[in-house]
Formats: structure tokens, C-alpha cells, sequence
């Protein structure tokens, strides 16, 4: 496990494009990612981010900051119209692609991996880092660590769980999403504990025959998802019986600073 | 013979795909299993109707503009529907049908502007015109769809693509009832088309002189080869390779004539979708691969080894 999360350390570090690790710290910032802008404002930087993308509404005070739009690609243009001197964004193909025109114009860039829960400490220490703000972060990281490490030993299950991220056809979680290990903190097994990748179709019999107690959804609304009442799925027992956890998709949605909130919020579900 | 042949293995087909599946059931206990039942069973007939309905589709229309790479889906309606989907998802219209009534209304769309193009320039259903209006409907509506999905908010929308790229995940008995109630109807207009079909392969000019109906047939075999599809999309998505190789298969076992490869076309297509079904369902257990996936993995290489055939002989 520390080899695994120093691993991710290195990693992160390597994806760092910022090449001034001595110099001044950043001032103004457009973060492309709600974890991000949410670890920000937890490491006291909240005031230094001049953009937003459209889905970060946590905290609060983030909704107050322009929006530079959805971010799924990043529209270079009304990044660089912010003249931000770092611009954070999360690892993934089209965003290196917008992180080196970024860099083109003289825009500092770091492009940070945020795929698993033990990702939250070294992307917090990367960004004080270039805040200047280590110490906060780094009490941020530390707490996140510790968070994590209790990954090691999740509480013994006292529940199955299934995510179904889509109904048509059913993609579910697998182990390789940062959700699978909420549920294990939560003390709740993910049935599809057998798939390694963060996400999977799967066939409809998988799921009745695998049996969870209860369907996550992420969802925004306190109504039941509509494939509820689809003809198919009451073939699942959960379906019928109407075994629904409904998360908050600006919690559950992504991993950050609040997924212990997250955690406890889903261990309190289950308890009912 | 070749009948029996193709009778067994539809039926061998519906089988397999009825006793396996991802989820272990043992054989004493099939008949009286859930998941059988309500799952595995609804989604063979399903795969059946619908792969069968492409074949017919497919032969039909092939004969219509009288062009081999005709599919089924050429004509726009993938298009039309993929729109009518999205629309629905990015207004959060909900309910169980909700959103394959918006892909048939978006395909019957799509179906109804291809037709009045091919309109143009008389009564005359040109093969032509309609190949061509049928492309830039289709093209159209696809780029309607991308700027919807990229200008929406409604994060769930990326999923319509899964839908629409085909799958038989929302099999129910409800789906397949509907289908076996709408499906005889333009199936038998097809079936009833057949000797028309044969005269039009010589060509419009010797099929009037033969005495066909040259206009009317156009019009009914276009029509209802279209409301076919439209149905198999609106249950399925867009399930491709079914529709373009099995009426070929078919072909080069009945020959021409639409009496016998029509029918040929529909077991044929219903036993190729059922088995690529089976397969997607079980090869990478627990999870599943999209269908239209399998049955390019079946059908590119059987597609392959004909053209050779072909262009050797």
C-alpha cells in the first residue's frame, strides 16, 4: 500500500508541468475539476481562484467565482481570458491536449490524477505546493491519508451494495472507482467487487443473480430513478422491494475533501 | 433441407441463449427460474424478432435502390432516432417508454423528410435521391445530436450514445409483445412485395413492362421496411452487420427470389442475433459486451469471405 500510494506521489509529480517549484505561488487559479476546487478552498486558496467550471458548487462561496464553462474539453479561450498564472486541471487525454496549448501562451498547468480515494493526499500537497500554502495542505493531505489508509481495514461488511451508474444498458462500479471504496468504508461490499475497472456494462441477470441489498444511484432529485418501474428490472430483488440509496451526485459525484462526509452519510443510509 | 438446416439451428440458437447466460442456473431448476423467465427468455425472442425483422429489412431494401451495401439504417433513421433519444434525455422526460417512443417518433422523422425527398422531382421513389436524402438526413440529425450533447448540461446524456449503439438490456415481455404485434404487418407487406421485389432486380423500365406497379411498390417496401426498423430501433438501438450480411447469406443459398429469401432472411437474422447476443452476454462474464460489437465480429469476416467468393467467381 505505501508503495502503491508513493507510486501515485511520483506520478502525480511527474504530471506536474509547473516548472517552478521555487517560485512565486499562484495567485490566480481556474480549477477545471469540483475536487479540485474544492481542496482548494480547504487549504485556504479559495480566494485565489479566478475560474470555475459549471458543476463546482461546493463550496458555496465557489458559485461566486466566474464560470469558464463545463470543462469537458476546456475552452482554452475563456481559460485564458481569466489570466490566471495556474490553471489545475485532472488527468485525463483532452485535458493534456488543453494543458499544452495552455502552456503554449505561457499559462502555468498541472494536470493531477484523481481517480482513488489514496489520490486526495498527494494532489492536496501538489497544490499547497504551488500555493504556498504547505502547511494546510499538508495537514489536509495527512487527514486524507489516514482517511484512506483505513482502506487497509474496512469495517466487515454488513451489507451488498450495487452502484448503477445507467439502465439501458447497466454500467455498474467496479473496484477501480473511488465509490466502491466509500462503500467499503461504509461498511457496505460492492457485488461487483470482481470487476477491476472504475466502470462496466453488465447484463441485467448479473445483477438479479448477484442479489444486492440495495441500488445506489448518484442522482440529484429524492425520487426513485425511473428504470425503477421498467418491467426488467423488477426482476432484481432490490428493484422490487424498492431498496433505493439515493447520493447526492455534488457529494457522492466525486472524490474530495468531504468523502469521509460522504462515508458517514452512506453508512447512515444503510442503517435505516 | 437447407430449410430444416436453418429451422434447427434458429431453434438451437433461441435455446442456448435461454439456458446460458452470466448467472449460474442449474438445468432442473431453468423452468422455474426468475431470471430465466423474466430475463433470459423475453430477451431471446426479443433478439430473434428484432435480428429477424433487420434480415427482412435489409433484403427488402437492397432490393428497392438495388445497391448490395444497402442496411437497413442507411436511410437516415439511426440518425432520427439517436436525435429523438437525446431530446428526450436532455428534457428529462421520464417513464419506462419514454425513451424508445422518442426514437421511434425521431426515426419516423427522419423517415418522413428522407421520403419527400425522395419525392423530388416527380412521384418517382429514386433510388438514388433516396440513398443520398437518406445519408444527409441522417447526417444532419447526427450533428443535431452532438450539438445537443455537447451544449446540454444533463451529464446522463453522454449514456444516450450506449443506448443508442444497440443492445437488447431493455428486453421485457412488454417490448416483446409489442414487437410481435407491430412487426407482422409491415413483414407481410414485404412478404406479399416479393414477386414486384424479383421484377425490379431486372430494373424499373423491364418491371413496368412485366407488369408491376413500379410506384406503389417502391412506396409500400420503402414504407414498410422503414416502419420495420424503426420499431427495432426504438427496442434495440442501432444493431448493425444483421441487416447488410444476412440478406447476402441468405441470397447465396436461395438464390433471388423474395418469395423464399425473405423468410430465409427473417429466421436467419433472428438466429444471428440471438447467438451474438448469447455471446455478448457471456464471453466476458460478469460484464457484457455491446451487441452490435459481436455481431461485427461475426459478420465483417463471413462479409469478407464472400467478397471473395464473389469477386473469384
Amino acid at each position: 500500500m505505501r508503495r502503491f500510494l508513493l507510486s501515485v506521489l511520483i506520478v502525480a509529480g511527474c504530471h506536474s508541468t509547473a516548472r517552478q517549484p521555487d517560485g512565486p505561488s499562484a495567485r490566480r487559479i481556474v480549477s477545471l475539476l469540483p475536487s479540485f476546487t474544492e481542496i482548494l478552498f480547504a487549504i485556504g486558496a479559495g480566494d485565489r481562484i479566478v475560474g470555475r467550471t459549471t458543476w463546482c458548487d461546493y463550496p458555496p462561496a465557489a458559485l461566486a467565482i466566474p464560470s469558464v464553462g463545463d470543462g469537458m474539453p476546456p475552452n482554452i479561450e475563456a481559460v485564458a481570458a481569466r489570466k490566471p498564472d495556474l490553471v489545475v486541471l485532472y488527468n485525463s487525454g483532452p485535458n493534456v491536449t488543453a494543458a499544452k496549448q495552455l502552456e503554449r501562451i505561457g499559462i502555468h498547468t498541472v494536470l493531477l490524477d484523481l481517480n482513488r480515494l489514496e489520490d486526495l493526499g498527494p494532489a492536496a500537497r501538489t497544490l499547497g505546493r504551488l500555493t504556498g500554502l504547505e502547511e494546510r495542505a499538508e495537514s489536509l493531505a495527512t487527514a486524507m491519508d489516514a482517511f484512506t489508509s483505513t482502506n487497509l481495514h474496512p469495517p466487515s461488511p454488513t451489507s451488498t451494495i450495487a452502484f448503477v451508474v445507467w439502465d439501458n444498458p447497466p454500467i455498474i462500479i467496479g473496484t477501480g472507482s473511488y465509490l466502491h471504496q466509500l462503500a467499503a468504508l461504509a461498511g457496505a461490499r460492492n457485488v461487483f467487487g470482481d470487476v477491476a475497472a472504475p466502470s462496466a456494462q453488465v447484463s441485467l441477470e448479473t445483477i438479479a443473480a448477484r442479489d444486492p441489498q440495495w441500488i445506489a444511484v448518484l442522482s440529484d432529485s429524492a425520487v426513485t430513478p425511473g428504470f425503477a418501474k421498467r418491467q426488467e428490472w423488477r426482476a432484481v430483488r432490490a428493484v422490487r422491494q424498492g431498496h433505493f440509496l439515493l447520493l447526492k451526485g455534488s457529494l457522492f459525484g466525486r472524490p474530495g475533501p468531504r468523502s469521509g462526509e460522504a462515508v458517514k452519510e452512506l453508512k447512515a443510509l444503510l442503517a435505516r | 433441407m437447407k430449410w430444416t438446416l436453418l429451422v434447427i439451428v434458429a431453434v438451437l440458437a433461441l435455446a442456448a441463449s435461454v439456458v446460458l447466460g452470466p448467472a449460474a442456473v442449474p438445468l432442473n431448476e431453468l423452468l422455474r427460474s426468475d431470471i430465466v423467465w423474466n430475463l433470459r427468455a423475453p430477451r431471446a425472442l426479443l433478439a430473434f424478432l428484432v435480428g429477424g425483422s433487420l434480415g427482412v429489412a435489409g433484403a427488402s431494401l437492397q432490393a428497392l435502390v438495388r445497391n448490395p451495401l444497402a442496411d437497413p439504417f442507411l436511410l437516415g433513421l439511426s440518425g432520427g432516432a439517436g436525435l429523438g433519444a437525446v431530446i428526450a434525455i436532455a428534457l428529462h422526460l421520464s417513464g419506462p417508454w419514454a425513451l424508445p417512443i422518442a426514437a421511434f417518433v425521431g426515426a419516423l422523422a427522419a423517415l418522413g423528410l428522407v421520403y419527400r425527398l425522395g419525392l423530388i422531382g416527380g412521384a418517382a421513389l429514386d433510388p438514388r435521391i433516396l440513398l443520398l436524402g437518406g445519408v444527409a438526413i441522417g447526417a444532419f440529425a447526427a450533428a443535431i445530436t452532438t450539438a445537443i450533447v455537447s451544449l446540454a448540461d444533463a451529464s446522463e446524456l453522454r449514456n444516450a450514445f450506449l443506448w443508442l449503439w444497440g443492445g437488447l438490456s431493455g428486453a421485457s415481455w412488454d417490448a416483446v409483445l409489442l414487437v410481435a404485434l407491430y412487426a407482422p404487418l409491415p413483414l407481410a407487406v414485404l412478404l406479399a412485395a416479393s414477386r414486384p421485389l424479383d421484377l425490379l432486380a431486372l430494373g424499373e423500365e423491364p418491371a413496368r413492362y412485366l407488369g408491376a406497379d413500379v410506384e406503389a411498390v417502391k412506396r409500400r417496401v420503402y414504407l414498410a421496411a422503414s416502419l420495420l426498423t424503426a420499431a427495432a430501433v426504438a427496442v434495440s438501438g442501432v444493431i448493425g452487420f444483421v441487416g447488410l450480411v444476412v440478406p447476402h447469406l441468405a441470397r447465396l443459398t436461395w438464390g433471388h427470389r423474395h418469395r423464399a429469401l425473405l423468410p430465409a432472411a427473417f429466421i436467419g437474422g433472428g438466429a444471428l442475433l440471438a447467438i451474438a447476443d448469447t455471446l455478448a452476454r457471456t464471453v466476458v462474464a460478469p460484464r457484457e459486451l455491446p451487441v452490435g460489437v459481436v455481431t461485427a465480429l461475426i459478420g465483417v469476416p463471413v462479409f469478407a469471405l464472400l467478397l471473395r467468393r464473389w469477386t473469384i467467381a
